[in-house]
């Protein structure tokens, strides 16, 4: 072995070992900063009873009886849930009565169908009980935001990041040992332009006063890991992953901009749903076939797949406010656009997004209704609309008969999975380097079993870091739900990571045999545009639910909101209240 | 809120499914890593190593930024049987069938290993070049090996591939090693079996006389001979090659008989070099009648041979009726020996065989200065179709112990196109050391 071989060989051990451990290194800094720190609520007004002063920790509150409710008035004559009280933007408190047998008043006036105004020191009458309602002053809650901790004072996010910035640099060093010389230059400008863009957001969100970066980092990593697929499996298409992953990022930033305002968001739920629905439709007429499933449009030669920008619109649609909740308190028109969607789906073959969709329709709906027996409905409903999948389409059932078989027909049925677990194997635990595996040039080796490819290149630690990086996301938008303002960030952040989840569990086990094949992108790493922009779209969920004190650029930071001004002044908005 | 938020660890279900399915996973890379890793591995593994020939040539080296092959294209494409190649596009070479020798496994670091493997041949790649020029460019093989220690000096399929060519376009059937994956009909040098059987079950042998006046009919069936031999000895009767005596001899041994050496001898096996398999060969087993026995006593009818299990014959022949299974790869071990045949059969054998060269190649100058025992075989077809041409033998020679195969499929007579090659290459094995 010549000197260079050898040094090179040092090299590349040294930096497999390097990037595993920067990989944990970054995990467990977001683990600790996300889910380790505490979280105190936000404090947006009072409802005094006899009894004392009782916090409005949200912008959406349930007044009732019950330990569930948010403001728990136990009195009797009051319901068990009674009223909804809510907030919008401009700080205009509405109240809403949900049903409650004994009626709500708001000094003396009864509430209606659309609920009433209440203004800073209003009376509500619960059922005969009256309590007072008071907004918080500015002062007072400037004080109380000083008392909650800002993140990212225990665990640095510039750090984080750095860390990230090495372990890129590192991958490129493993590129730089396997790729041919003239692809180095377009694969060195894939990592580097990663670097630019996540420093440059990282200063954007310390200009405007933001220390929350965690998913950011996350989100980065996770893009890291998907430059090294496609450096390795495309390289002569490095552009494209370069301004995918860019203009990902500018979606997200936008996605995360819109979602600051809770009206806004709302009132584009219904156009959102009408685009959603045309999109499958025109995909179900137009698509192509490619792979198996014809979930694709070509246009001007570019290729692109629908279902993804459905997904973000899906959640959109899905979620939904309290005030909204108890209005409609039913789920049919979200069972008939979720049903829709599935069909669409299901028509044109792509049924591992079919089944993305259908999970997180469950987690959605039971948290909109908390009624499981709709979730048993559900699954009984879709295991029926399955089995008939499977007699419409043999090939499908196909993909079931190889399940747990793939050995014993390697070259037909088996052919990928087969493969896959093969190339992962041989990775071990440190892999053999980025651009060193074969597995990447199998068909749809870069996206169906892209974790497979990790496991081969990066080896097994790292291919079960990219999946905590995942789990991590989601745990983290489990925990945010409970401080979120309104229930529809909860809703939304916790739908957008049910799918990422769900997609990670049928990329990660379909390909290595645990469960079917069905051929679906793991977020972010898989090669693949439309499903790379989806995914930084569904981080800005992820954004808007993150409510520790100025941590995201999608929360408007609570000291800096005002009150409403009394309703004198604002005069349309009693004329619309009459 | 606080209803919806509790509602919210719904998302942790999905979580646990993930990270139960992940430890599945684990549990099971743990338990069959080893397996599926080492299962398609023909590309880059990351490990290092390198395969060399007897004399230290580089066939093959890997690391992990590149597969190399041999330097020069003749030392490629004529070693391209032993060799193979990393995408495993003929399965009988040793990147394929050593593969995952070569490799190892750990669960730790998979198939990379910390040190280089490698991998030594008993094969001459100088003579594997030399046979491989002899045979320019005709389909065929040349087997050639030590009958002392079993080491297989040289083994040529052509037509080959370049291995390092991306966008080489090989002739048809180029990925078949014709030495170990194919049979061919035998021709003349099946006599030497169907001898064999004859001088261990026919008595006074010695004393028998066989007439041949061109042709003879047996039950009404004419089997013609490449000449007129007229009264002609046991071993008067395979110098001359002669049809109507061998056929004759076949009716006398009997089918059972003959069926019996045929399988002994192992033609109807498949045996391994190594951990590669070869092809079994064919002969008449069910009830022929003696037209047809004659027919297959000389190598015709239904008789296909693998040149490989012939290579064993005239090697253990070569070696005194023992026979030192021919190995390929240098693993230290001692090679594995057997009884083939009995001695004096054996002994009988290749006192025929060397009649044969002194009466019927007398004064063949390219074989001067050999002690050279061999059969000419030339394997008629049918039809228009060329003959397939055999040489095969060996060097009564201590110090050159070489036993030999060489075949050219379709390439008519075996003295005028198959000893040529055998000549050349046997030359260069006396220049051996």
């Amino acid at each position: 072995m010549s000197a260079t071989e050898l040094f090179l060989a040092y090299m590349l051990k040294a930096s497999k070992y390097a990037l595993i451990l920067l990989s944990i290194a970054i995990i467990v800094r977001c683990i600790r900063s996300m889910l380790r720190e505490q979280y105190e609520p936000e404090t947006w007004a009072y409802i005094r009873t006899s009894d004392g002063r009782l916090p409005v920790n949200h912008w959406e509150v349930i007044l009732g009886r019950s330990p569930s409710a948010d403001v728990r008035v136990d009195k009797k004559g009051v319901s068990r849930v009674h009223a909804v009280l809510t907030r919008n933007d401009h700080g205009v408190w509405q109240i809403y009565d949900i049903f409650a047998r004994s009626g709500v008043w708001v000094n003396g006036e009864r509430v209606a169908d659309r609920g009433i105004r209440v203004n800073n020191k209003d009376v509500i009458n619960l059922g005969g009980v009256c309590v007072r309602f008071q907004e918080i002053t500015p002062e007072r809650r400037e004080k109380l935001e000083e008392k909650r901790s800002i993140p990212g004072r225990g665990v640095s996010p510039a750090v984080t990041l750095l860390e990230l910035t090495i372990f890129q640099l590192f991958l490129l060093m493993q590129h730089a040992i396997f790729a041919k010389p003239e692809q180095l230059p377009t694969i060195a400008l894939g990592f580097l332009s990663l670097a630019i863009m996540q420093w440059s957001c990282y200063n954007a969100m310390r200009v405007i006063g933001r220390s929350g970066f965690e998913v950011e980092t996350l989100a980065f990593y996770l893009s890291t890991l998907g430059m090294s697929v496609a450096a390795s499996s495309t390289p002569d298409d490095m552009y494209k992953q370069i301004l995918l992953t860019l203009a990902g990022v500018i979606l997200f930033l936008i996605g995360g901009w819109w979602l600051r305002s809770l009206d806004r968001t709302e009132a584009m739920r219904l156009p959102i749903a009408a685009g959603a629905l045309m999109l499958l439709a025109i995909n179900a007429v137009f698509s192509d076939v490619i792979l198996g499933a014809r979930n694709w449009l070509i246009i001007g030669g570019y290729s692109f797949q629908p279902s993804e920008l459905v997904k973000v619109g899906y959640v959109y649609v899905g979620a939904a406010t309290l005030e909204h909740l108890f209005r409609e308190r039913n789920l049919y028109s979200f069972i008939a656009f979720s049903a829709m969607c599935v069909l669409a789906l299901a028509l044109i073959g792509d049924f591992g997004t079919a089944l993305v969709f259908f999970l997180c329709f469950l987690v959605i709906s039971f948290m909109r209704s908390g009624s499981i027996a709709t979730v048993i409905l559900a699954i009984s409903g879709a295991i029926i609309a399955g089995l008939l999948a499977v007699t419409a389409r043999p090939y499908i059932g196909q993909r079931f008969s190889v399940w747990g078989h793939v050995w014993e027909d390697v070259y037909d049925k088996g052919y990928q999975q087969a493969r896959a677990m093969s190339a992962a194997a041989a990775g071990g635990l440190f892999g053999k380097g980025g651009g060193a595996g074969w597995l990447k040039d199998i068909v749809a080796g870069n996206t169906d079993m892209v974790f497979a490819v990790i496991c081969e290149e990066q080896g097994l630690i790292i291919a079960l870091c990219m999946c905590l990086a995942v789990l991590t996301l989601a745990f983290f938008a489990i925990r945010s739900a409970r401080t979120g303002r309104s229930s529809y960030y909860a809703i939304a952040s916790c739908a957008a990571m049910s799918m990422l989840l769900t997609q990670v569990a049928l990329n990660v086990f379909g390909s290595l045999d645990i469960l079917p094949f069905t051929g679906v992108t793991f977020p972010f790493v898989s090669r693949g545009g439309s499903s790379l922009l989806s995914c930084w779209m569904m981080m800005a969920y992820i954004k808007g639910a993150d409510n520790r004190r100025e941590a995201s650029f999608a929360v408007r930071p609570g000291e800096r909101m005002r009150n409403a001004p009394p309703p004198e002044e604002v005069p349309e908005d009693e004329e619309e209240d009459e | 809120m606080k209803k919806i938020t509790r509602r919210a660890f719904s998302v942790l279900l999905l979580a646990v499914l993930v990270i139960v399915g992940l430890t599945t996973y684990v549990l099971r890379y743990i338990d069959h890593g080893a397996e599926w890793a080492l299962y398609f591995n023909r590309l880059n593994s990351g490990s290092s190593g390198e395969l060399l020939d007897r004399n230290g040539v580089v066939l093959a080296a890997f690391s992990a930024n590149e597969n190399r092959y041999a330097e020069d294209v003749l030392t490629r494409t004529a070693n391209y049987h032993v060799t193979g190649d990393y995408w495993g596009r003929t399965g009988t070479g040793i990147l394929s069938t050593y593969w995952n020798k070569m490799q190892g496994f750990s669960l730790l670091t998979g198939t990379t290993r910390s040190t280089a493997a490698t991998t030594r041949l008993f094969i001459d790649a100088g003579l594997n070049n030399t046979a491989y020029a002899a045979l320019n460019g005709r389909s065929g093989c040349v087997l050639v090996t030590n009958y002392q220690t079993g080491e297989l000096v040289c083994m040529v399929s052509s037509p080959a591939v370049d291995p390092a060519d991306p966008n080489a376009e090989p002739a048809p059937g180029a990925y078949i090693n014709r030495a170990l994956s194919a049979v061919f009909v035998p021709g003349s040098i099946f006599k030497l079996i169907t001898a064999a059987a004859a001088i261990e079950n026919l008595p006074k042998l010695e004393e028998r006389r066989f007439y041949c006046e061109g042709k003879t009919e047996i039950a009404g069936v004419e089997i013609n001979c490449s000449g007129e031999h007229y009264t002609q000895t046991f071993e008067q009767a395979l110098a001359n090659s002669c049809n109507v005596a061998f056929a004759k001899i076949a009716t006398l041994v009997g089918q059972d008989t003959l069926i019996r050496y045929v399988r002994e001898y192992g033609f109807l096996d498949t045996h391994t070099l190594g951990d590669i398999p070869t092809a079994a060969g064919s002969f008449p087993l069910d009830f022929v009648g003696d037209p047809e026995l004659g027919w297959a006593g000389i190598g015709q009818s239904t008789d296909t041979i693998n040149p490989y299990a012939m290579l064993r014959f005239v090697s253990a022949i070569g070696n005194g009726g023992i026979l030192v299974e021919p190995t390929m790869v240098n693993t230290g071990k001692a090679p594995v020996k057997s009884r083939f045949m009995a001695t004096d059969t054996a002994e009988k054998l290749k006192e025929m065989m060397a009649y044969n060269v002194s009466y019927a190649y007398e004064g063949d100058f390219r074989f001067t200065g050999m002690k050279l025992c061999a059969k000419t075989g030339t394997a008629e077809l049918g039809g228009d179709l060329t003959s397939h041409a055999w040489f095969v033998g060996f060097l009564d020679d201590a110090e050159h112990p070489y036993a030999f195969v060489v075949l050219v499929e379709n390439g008519g007579g075996g003295l005028t196109v198959a000893s040529p090659i055998a000549a050349r290459v046997l030359q260069h094995c006396l220049r051996m050391e």
